[in-house]
């Protein structure tokens, strides 16, 4: 074990140029290794971040706030979702020095040594080139950092020691606490320093929930970085685009060659030259984990399922959407279903799990009342949340699907580029009578495909390219939509205004957790069950003809997200009654004359 | 590299013996009739195939992957060799500038005593007016562009892909050739990369020993230049990985290879995978980063059609294989859109809709179509869309549109107007895209009758006409139309008539081989049938097993264009049978009181057509007897999905109607004995299940009417 021998995150180079000349030690010339592949740094680093559960928090973390006090050539993490591909990279892997030595360029920029010809001295590899940006939509809360430091300030001390133990077995467990950071940089103080006024106004936030500011949609535009991701010797379908990824690696960013700019003819249009590296700095990744919405809550809680606790933070969840939804009772039971749902297989073109919702009967008064309050209660349970107020002019000019911009080589990202598990609210409200030109009835389509499969078509202009979502889609109109068909159109009776609740962070955090925990938990239905469900369908379809396997799917839907709201992971024959009722009383109120 | 040097001077020799000594197939000696093409300035390019250099006998493989692994200095290997061997124009030409530059130098050389100056030496390159291209196998399946490699670099690689993106033609220089003020002497400077340092000082030996520091003038018109093109290629859609982007590569194209590609094309590219060092400040900034980019060799554009199909690997044999086992039909008709369930009768439409039947030219030149058009009806709901989306997906070329969005225009053909230059320029729709292939177009009823006009040509004539903007001209659109319509009030109406349901007028429906209606109909067994698979798919994440595996859509591909090359004709003996099949859906359609459809000529032809496509499935060159029967079935059977409500109606009930179908046959057959397949076949026609003959059979049995063979249920009447 090469232990600490090194600083890791002070002088990660360092540690992988002596990690090479150990390896090549011996060897013939050229060695063995110049084939490219690792030699064990990537495994140093690995080891490093499993044997100290504290390891990973001394790692500082890179966004806007950060950049100006991070030095080069250290080690750094960056969370953020993968926007675009910008394809291989051939750099000089290896080269042989004056000296006759050979020495390596892997994890860097730039190296000292000039590039000549391709000669026997000289071996040339690759790396993948990812252009990565904090997660569409991420809510204030969500930054993981921010919660982190929420948590010094709350009580979670106790609760963070009972969780040690478990990170220490858990390889990989990147969910340490801030908390055990020793080295107290400046730049870790200046950061924290940064977040205090920032976070005192989040808290205000929440805790005036209930009055509506339409100001507080998450700004991460302040603090959004950018960042070119560099990958090395990693199997290309491990990472793909619009996932989510934490990115521990060496941060390559030169100020200083920002100045120069660079003639550039006609065709010569590399992707690289619209992201000089003074605005967007360079991450040689060494190890990276896929990040699930779990990793965005604060790490103090879990929720077991089957246990007790669950049924009580079910209750109290319901009670506070109930509160948001003016007590209509039938709505917050769907809207928890619709917040849990997401799709978890696709078979042939069906994707199977999802649950849109849409929420009709709204006219102007509710919705001054209702819409902000909405919005606002889902940005504070989901960590992603976007928003998309439907008119004629913005259909008619946006362009919500990613498109291919070939001048520049880039993928021209749109609204409607998401990370899995997103939430978005489609405001119909808003739609006034107009014509839509061949754009706006394209948005349309690409909503409307997004709504019935989960899939968007990215445009390449010389073809079409379906990329699987899993967006939770929650539509606001007036009238059921119906150039939005989503699973369950349930009109919106609201009781009374609803009293402003208090909100308190514990139980938002329970709820949270909750909301990430049962949203992806396995579910079965045993053959007795199959059998009931088999002949309820079957009846349910002798009454009415109009049913159809779409209504099938979204009853088995129900009830699968039903039972894991419990925290079950088989169904019972209550849960399934209790859909059939949901069910009922969703028709019944649909039919009734407004 | 001394020794390198010399192998070099060897390989010059072999590629010297292979030019004037390969022979291809005819035993001609392909390349020394090249030369003498490019001597007589007839062709400029002088493409050297890999895979002649593999099948010359006296070469040894070593020099194969030499020359795959390092090709450009193999150009220039092959360049040197094809100097020595260039012979003497045999016609001849007008010079040119060239070639009086070319004369003037070559006389001017004797007297040049102090030629040990490099730069003053003319290189051989000025002299070439040829360009040497070397072109990857043609055998060689073909890189995607994320399978090009850092160990690719230097290599002659094959890549196919999709141009994005190209530049205008412009002139590289390849030598500069300057003059010196002072001494007078032609000095000459190759440039191999696209930068180059302009020389200023003359280099002779008289202005050196003179100290004269001569003043060079660059001579542009005694400059070799070359054209140049850059364009940009972009992995094809199948090729990208899930969730994955496509990859871009540059390309250059040089010489005769430019103008070769434009934006859109979807083209196969051999070349040499090159770095570009980066030079001077940039060389700085990047480190060590190199750009890369394909020096094209060869550009073949990409034909999706079945004629141009090329089988790949095993698929021959698989295809035999296939063809061997018995029962093709349905195996094929069955892996058609697997995931939806039963329709098998459509399936079966559908893939003879994929094979079709050949076209005929009539001597006095009138076209008969081949292509079958089918249309689909039914309620909302029963997966027509997803059958036409998955046909497209099976057929090598297809177009998907619908009807409502797209106008006669969008379906035909449009006079634009350029942007750019301001002329009229044609534009094709969906029609003529789908050319050679299918069009399906879904919501069909809902589209405009205007627009609907518009396919009346294409779908008998198979052309699309034009006359718009002083533009008059037709064009091929010799495409099978799928459409998909739902009935005339959304729902099929039970209580009006077919005819009222239906409710596309008959020029419209008779150019329909196939018309299926697909009923929702309210059945137990097919309810429960639907909740039982909504539940497996939730409950097992998968759609439920097939019972049978269903061929892979390649294969299916393959399978379909190696049937589309036969081209079956119909023997005379099946004549008689065939009209005698016409006359006798004229002679009930004209019994009845309300006829439904509309029995033309165009009916017989249909006829023809789906037994042509059956007999093509077969690998048959003959149409049998069988094909017309089965031919005979689907459009008996595609008649009673719309009017099997009547046949209920009407007095007989089926047993008896059974039992009088195959009395008339063995009357008219003048026979005893029935076997039981041909009587399944028979009242299959009529629209009658398997298990009503079966109890009819047992009926009649009992009566003492006919005889039941106990094993195989043939029949033999009892003679009363």
């Amino acid at each position: 074990m090469v232990g600490r021998e090194y600083d890791l995150v002070g002088n990660p180079l360092g540690a992988v140029r002596s990690t090479f000349e150990k390896a090549i030690e011996g060897q013939a010339d050229p060695p063995l290794l110049i084939d490219g592949k690792d030699w064990g740094s990537t495994q140093l680093f690995r080891q490093f971040l499993i044997d100290q559960p504290s390891a990973l928090s001394q790692i500082p973390i890179l966004d806007r706030t950060s950049l100006p006090h991070l030095q080069p050539n250290t080690l750094v993490r960056y969370r953020g979702m993968i926007q675009d591909m910008l394809g291989n990279e051939f750099y000089v892997g290896v080269h042989k020095d004056a000296g006759g030595a050979w020495t390596t360029n892997k994890f860097t920029d730039v190296s000292h040594i000039p590039f000549g010809t391709l000669s026997e001295n000289t071996r040339i590899w690759e790396r993948r080139l990812l252009y990565c940006v904090p997660v569409p939509g991420q809510n204030i809360w969500a930054e993981s950092y921010s919660e982190s430091v929420a948590s010094t300030r709350s009580n979670v001390t106790t609760l963070h020691g009972e969780k040690r133990p478990r990170e220490d077995c858990a390889d990989m467990d990147f969910q340490a606490s801030d908390q055990d950071f020793q080295g107290s940089t400046s730049a870790k103080k200046m950061r924290e320093n940064m977040h205090s006024p920032q976070l005192s106004r989040h808290e205000e936030y929440i805790l005036e929930g209930s009055t509506p500011n339409s100001d507080m949609v998450p700004n991460f535009d302040i603090k959004s970085l950018s960042c070119l991701v560099k990958i090395y010797d990693t199997p290309e379908s491990e990472l793909k685009l619009n996932d989510v990824f934490e990115f521990v690696g060496i941060l390559t960013f030169d100020p200083k060659l920002a100045a120069e700019d660079d003639t550039c003819d006609e065709l010569c249009e590399d992707a690289l030259v619209h992201l000089p590296p003074s605005k967007v700095p360079r991450l040689h990744c060494i190890v990276h984990r896929k990040l699930a919405i779990h990793d965005f809550l604060s790490a103090s809680l879990t929720l077991e399922p089957k246990s007790s606790l669950v049924k009580g933070v079910r209750e109290s969840l319901l009670g506070h959407l109930t509160s948001v939804l003016g007590n209509d009772d039938l709505a917050a039971q769907f809207m928890l279903l619709h917040l849990l749902s997401g799709v978890h297989t696709r078979v042939g073109l069906v994707a199977v799990g999802k649950l849109s919702l849409n929420l009709t009967c709204f006219s102007k008064e509710t919705l001054t009342v209702f819409g902000n309050r909405i919005k606002v209660a889902i940005e504070n349970l989901v960590p992603f949340t976007m928003c998309m107020p439907l008119t004629i002019d913005h259909l008619n000019s946006a362009s919500l699907a990613p498109a291919k911009d070939y001048q520049t080589n880039r993928l021209v990202s749109g609204p409607l580029q998401l990370s899995d598990g997103t939430h978005l609210t489609v405001d119909e409200t808003q739609l006034q009578t107009g014509t839509l030109n061949s754009v706006g009835v394209e948005n349309l389509r690409l909503l409307k495909t997004l709504l019935e499969s989960q899939k968007v078509d990215y445009d390449f202009k010389y073809y079409k390219m379906e990329m699987a979502a899993d967006a939770q889609v929650l539509i606001l109109s007036e009238g059921k939509s119906n150039i939005l068909p989503a699973d369950v159109a349930l009109p919106f009776h609201p009781q009374s205004p609803g009293v402003s609740e208090y909100m308190d962070m514990e139980a938002l955090k329970a709820w949270r957790c909750y909301l990430a925990t049962f949203r992806s938990l396995q579910h079965s239905i045993d053959s007795d069950m199959q059998k009931i469900v088999e002949d309820d369908l079957v009846a349910a379809r002798r009454s009415d003809r109009s049913l159809g396997s779409s209504d099938f799917s979204r009853l088995l839907t129900m009830a699968r997200l039903v039972s894991m709201s419990f925290g079950e992971t088989c169904l019972t024959i209550e849960h399934w009654q209790m859909v059939m009722e949901l069910e009922r009383l969703r028709r019944e109120r649909s039919n009734q004359p407004k | 590299m001394d020794s390198g040097r010399a192998d070099f001077t060897r390989d010059v020799e072999i590629a010297k013996d292979f030019l004037s000594n390969f022979a291809d197939l005819h035993g001609e000696a392909k390349y020394i009739g090249l030369l003498q093409d490019v001597a007589n300035r007839k062709t400029k390019a002088i493409e050297i195939d890999i895979e002649d250099l593999f099948n010359y006998k006296d070469l040894d493989e070593e020099f194969v992957r030499r020359v795959t692994e390092n090709t450009r200095r193999y150009i220039g290997i092959f360049a040197e060799a094809i100097d020595v061997l260039m012979p003497e124009p045999t016609e001849a030409f007008p010079d040119d500038d060239h070639d009086i530059l070319m004369t003037q130098r070559t006389e001017e050389e004797p007297d040049g005593t102090e030629k040990v100056d490099s730069k003053q030496r003319m290189p051989p390159e000025i002299k070439r007016f040829y360009e040497v291209y070397i072109k990857a196998s043609s055998k060689v399946q073909p890189f995607t562009i994320r399978e090009v490699k850092a160990s690719n670099i230097g290599h002659l690689v094959k890549i196919s892909g999709i141009v994005t993106r190209c530049s205008d033609v412009k002139p590289l220089m390849q030598v500069a050739v300057y003059t010196c003020e002072e001494c007078g002497f032609e000095i000459y400077q190759e440039v191999t990369a696209r930068v180059f340092m302009p020389l200023f000082e003359c280099p002779s030996s008289r202005c050196r020993t003179n100290n004269a520091k001569g003043n060079l003038i660059l001579q542009l018109r005694a400059s070799k230049f070359l054209k140049f093109q850059e364009a940009k290629m972009q992995e094809l859609a199948e090729h990208v990985p899930k969730g994955h982007i496509p990859r871009t590569m540059s390309v250059h194209l040089r010489g005769e290879l430019t103008r070769k590609v434009a934006p859109g094309d979807v083209v196969e590219l051999s070349g040499i995978f090159l770095p570009i060092p980066y030079t001077g400040f940039k060389a700085m900034r990047a480190g060590l980063v190199a750009d890369t980019y394909l020096e094209v060799m060869s550009v073949s554009h990409f034909k999706k059609k079945y004629e141009d199909y090329e089988l790949e690997g095993d698929e021959e044999e698989k295809i035999a294989r296939l063809a061997e086992d018995g029962d093709i039909y349905n195996k094929l008709s069955r892996s058609l859109a697997p995931e939806i369930y039963g329709h098998e009768d459509i399936k079966k439409a559908l893939l003879l809709l994929l094979v079709g039947a050949p076209h005929r030219t009539l001597k006095d030149g009138m076209k008969i179509r081949g292509d079958l058009h089918i249309c689909l009806m039914g309620d909302p709901g029963v997966a027509k869309s997803q059958l036409l989306k998955h046909i497209i997906n099976v057929a090598p070329r297809g177009v998907y549109t619908t009807g409502k969005g797209s106008s006669g225009v969008g379906l035909t053909a449009a006079v634009q107007r350029d942007p750019v230059t301001s002329e009229m320029v044609l534009e094709g729709g969906a029609l003529v895209l789908a050319d050679m292939g299918i069009c399906a177009i879904d919501e069909f009823d809902k589209m405009d009758d205007s627009d609907r006009t518009a396919i009346h040509e294409v779908m008998e004539q198979q052309t699309v006409s034009i006359a718009k903007a002083g533009i008059t001209t037709s064009l091929n659109a010799r495409t099978a139309v799928l459409a998909a319509a739902n009935p005339a009030w959304g729902r099929y109406d039970m209580r009006r008539t077919p005819a009222e349901n239906i409710n596309l007028p008959p020029a419209l429906l008779s150019r329909f081989d196939l018309m299926w209606l697909i009923l929702d109909r309210a059945d137990m067994d097919t309810d429960l049938e639907l909740a039982r698979h909504v539940v497996y798919v939730h409950q097992n994440k998968e759609s439920p097993a097939l019972g049978f595996t269903p061929l892979e859509p390649s294969l299916l591909r393959a399978y379909i264009s190696a049937a589309r090359k036969v081209s079956p004709s119909v023997p005379r003996e099946l004549e008689e049978y065939i009209a005698t099949a016409y006359s006798s859906i004229r002679q009930e359609e004209a019994r009845s009181n309300t006829p439904h459809s509309y029995t033309t000529i165009r009916t017989l032809l249909s006829i023809l057509r789906i037994s042509a496509a059956l007999a093509r499935l077969r690998f048959s060159e003959t149409v049998a007897q069988s094909d017309v029967d089965e031919a005979l079935r689907l459009m008996q059977m595609s008649k009673f999905s719309l009017y099997s409500d009547d046949r209920q109606k009407s007095g007989l009930d089926a047993i008896s109607d059974i039992y009088s179908i195959l009395r008339d046959e063995a009357a008219r057959t003048n026979k005893m004995d029935v076997s039981y397949a041909h009587a399944l076949n028979w009242i299959s026609r009529k629209g009658y299940s398997e298990a009503q003959l079966k109890e009819c059979l047992e009926e009649y049995a009992a009566l003492n009417v006919w005889q039941i063979h106990p094993n195989t249920f043939d029949i033999r009447f009892i003679d009363a």
